[in-house]
């Protein structure tokens, strides 16, 4: 911020100058330039064109007409933007989305028979089977031996 | 209602309608966790995974099997997400479920779950036995047509 020149002295008038040139000029520097230019009688010479700028200077700049622009657009007024409508779109996806899903006929299940054993894939169905069957026993022989001779006897 | 409304009205519908089934169709059983090897590294497990005509006279259409050694905390692991999937199971009859603890914890259980969204019956084991301070573990997920009966009959040794 430019704090340290509240008020445009002919001591801080080329510092103001400076900041204005670069474009860093508030709109209350500016307005502060343009009171000092405007009230200062005595300007050194090489300060008199400035106060001839800053006294035609309008605090905003102006906007040009809506007459102005047709003119330097040719008088060619762009036409009105069609607004493209989405939600039917989106609509029609979904439902094209779903009939795809439920009325695509069902794939066969696949047939696969595969095991890993200490990290290495083994491809031989029978072997695989042979794991699952194995893994199946091991856990179906459990229950109470009650059981166990209940379904034996029931067996024979 | 305006033609506006009315369409965003539908497609607000079948948007939430894509969102709630892709959510059911990802959903998983907690012991997938040790199926993919979160829990006890695959190099360390016999796995075994048959799908398709080879089950069909189990009347089985997925066999997923995990068989490791470990050690009580991943013991402990394994229990807790089997019990987690229990909670899905299809009753506490003994036609849909058999279990047995011992010291505290699951020596083995087999458990029908609630059915597949396909209608298959889908059943879960576990079988836990002490192996000098391990623990040999058998995990098995199974789906098709077979009842429990079917399955002790077909599996039971003799």
């Amino acid at each position: 911020m430019f704090n340290n020149m509240k008020r445009v002295t002919s001591e801080n008038v080329q510092e103001h100058l400076a900041r204005y040139m670069e474009g860093n000029s508030t709109q209350e520097e500016l307005r502060l330039l343009k009171e000092y230019f405007g009230n200062t009688k005595d300007l050194p010479a090489e300060l008199r064109p400035y106060a001839q700028m800053f006294a035609v200077l309008e605090d905003k700049p102006q906007t040009p007409s809506v007459e102005a622009l047709n003119r330097f657009a040719g008088g060619q007024v762009p036409a009105r933007r069609q607004r493209v409508r989405l939600w039917p779109l989106v609509a029609a996806a979904c439902i094209a989305a779903f009939a795809v899903i439920f009325l695509t006929p069902p794939k066969h299940e696949e047939n696969m028979a595969i095991a890993y054993v200490d990290g290495k894939m083994i491809t031989n169905q029978a072997q695989a089977m042979q794991m699952g069957q194995e893994a199946l026993q091991e856990i179906f022989s459990n229950g109470s031996e009650e059981e166990q001779l209940t379904d034996l006897f029931n067996a024979k | 209602m305006n033609r506006t409304m009315f369409y965003r009205t539908i497609t607000t519908i079948v948007v939430m309608m894509c969102v709630a089934l892709c959510a059911f169709a990802q959903k998983g059983l907690c012991i997938n966790d040790v199926f993919e090897g979160k829990v006890v590294l695959k190099n360390q497990m016999q796995e075994s995974l048959i799908k398709g005509e080879n089950l069909a006279s189990y009347k089985l259409k997925v066999l997923h099997t995990a068989r490791f050694t470990t050690h009580n905390n991943n013991r402990e692991e394994v229990e807790k997400l089997f019990y987690e999937d229990m909670k899905s199971r299809l009753s506490d009859d003994d036609e849909n479920m058999e279990m047995e603890s011992r010291n505290g914890h699951l020596y083995y259980a087999i458990v029908q779950l609630t059915d597949s969204e396909k209608g298959a019956h889908r059943f879960i084991c576990y079988q836990c036995k002490d192996n000098d301070r391990r623990y040999d573990i058998t995990l098995v997920y199974m789906e098709g047509s077979a009842s429990l009966a079917d399955l002790r009959k077909t599996f039971k040794k003799k």
